[in-house]
């Protein structure tokens, strides 16, 4: 299930670019799935996979008069995407391939690694190109392929693209030690990767179609050490989810512990919780509404329209 | 309508990294209707 890194962090910012008058593709990586074994490469699975990815981008308002929804599988079709897949392998080694792949644990062993894994990133590449792009958006987790994208670009004297890449949401349980440093030799990035697979879990990851219910029990239960905002995922969901509307945001409280509060900005709300002036309690049931708020399109749109989100649960269960 | 300024910082709000800033700045200026996408593996176990 789509959970809330993708549906908000990315929804959001493919709204921005609409704004500002982009012309934004959302690209569903039919390919690039079946590369790396999802559904056991099942290629039927992963467009139903795909084709409910597109119901979730479209129950958060991007319809398709807003954005185009072009399959890697359609681009792949084309007579020179393969011609431009092996050009592009061509600037790179396959080190440099492999190391773009941020799946890649760092430990991990070329032989572990089947071949079609190195097509992905020139593939990436050639999406890019293919669709003659001038921004490449996606979590810092693919900076590494963005950027083979555009030193390819300047070898073969093809337009590069800009790479804009946006924060990784980390998963309830905050970071897990054992995961540190295990995916990437840059110590921060594999960090930003630790909190992304963290999520893999569910019961360590908001989903869009929990329902405030469980976004309630599942934020009680999320770690939020007092007055502590380093890997604080609670306090990071009000960074990224709760202040992106540049709204203030109010924090509902009892009156016996001193009423509503009102923040316009991020860091007073940070501040406010490094001093102890606002409890975990208070901080975790407000992020509960807040997340049961945004996902309330989303909650409606499926109600609607039950039908992809029932074959998907299908794929999840078998 | 959006001027240029209003349209770089709606762009690059809740970004880590622009690889390059200048480089986004001449899209923005230069195009009315920049081309741009944002791509996913179809999958509901991976988070992406």
């Amino acid at each position: 299930m789509m959970h809330i890194g993708t549906g908000l962090v990315c929804g959001a910012k493919i709204k921005d670019m609409v704004q500002a008058g982009f012309h934004f593709i959302i690209f569903l990586a039919d390919w690039h799935s079946m590369i790396n074994n999802k559904y056991g490469g099942d290629m039927e699975k992963i467009e139903t996979a795909g084709e409910y990815f597109k119901h979730c981008f479209t129950a958060l308002g991007l319809t398709e008069d807003k954005v185009e929804y072009v399959w890697a599988s359609e681009l792949a079709s084309k007579p020179n995407y393969w011609e431009r897949v092996i050009r592009i392998a061509k600037t790179t080694t396959a080190q440099r391939a492999m190391r773009s792949l941020p799946i890649m644990g760092r430990d991990m062993k070329t032989q572990d690694v089947e071949t079609a894994s190195l097509f992905y990133p020139c593939m990436q590449a050639a999406d890019i190109f293919e669709m003659n792009l001038d921004v490449a958006c996606a979590g810092i987790d693919q900076r590494k392929a963005h950027v083979l994208a555009r030193e390819a670009g300047d070898k073969l004297r093809w337009e590069k693209p800009v790479a804009l890449h946006t924060p990784m949401l980390m998963g309830l349980a905050g970071i897990q030690r054992s995961d540190k440093g295990s995916y990437d030799e840059d110590p921060k990035l594999s960090s930003v990767i630790a909190a992304k697979m963290s999520k893999s879990k569910p019961e360590n990851t908001i989903l869009l179609h929990d329902s405030p219910e469980i976004i309630e029990d599942k934020l009680r239960k999320a770690y939020c050490p007092p007055k502590i905002v380093e890997e604080n995922p609670v306090i990071e969901y009000y960074r990224l989810l709760a202040f992106r509307a540049n709204n203030p945001v109010t924090l509902d409280r009892d009156q016996k512990y001193g009423g509503d509060l009102k923040f316009s900005t991020y860091k007073e709300l940070e501040e406010a919780y490094k001093t102890g002036e606002i409890h975990p309690q208070d901080l975790k049931a407000n992020m509960a509404r807040i997340l049961a708020d945004l996902l309330r399109g989303v909650r409606e749109y499926f109600d609607k329209h039950p039908e992809p989100l029932a074959q998907m649960q299908r794929l999840e269960t078998r | 309508m959006m001027n240029q300024e209003q349209r770089l910082e709606l762009v690059t709000k809740g970004t880590v990294e622009i690889i390059q800033p200048a480089e986004l700045q001449r899209v923005l200026e230069q195009k009315k209707k920049p081309r741009a996408y944002w791509g996913f593996e179809c999958s509901g176990k991976q988070p992406s």
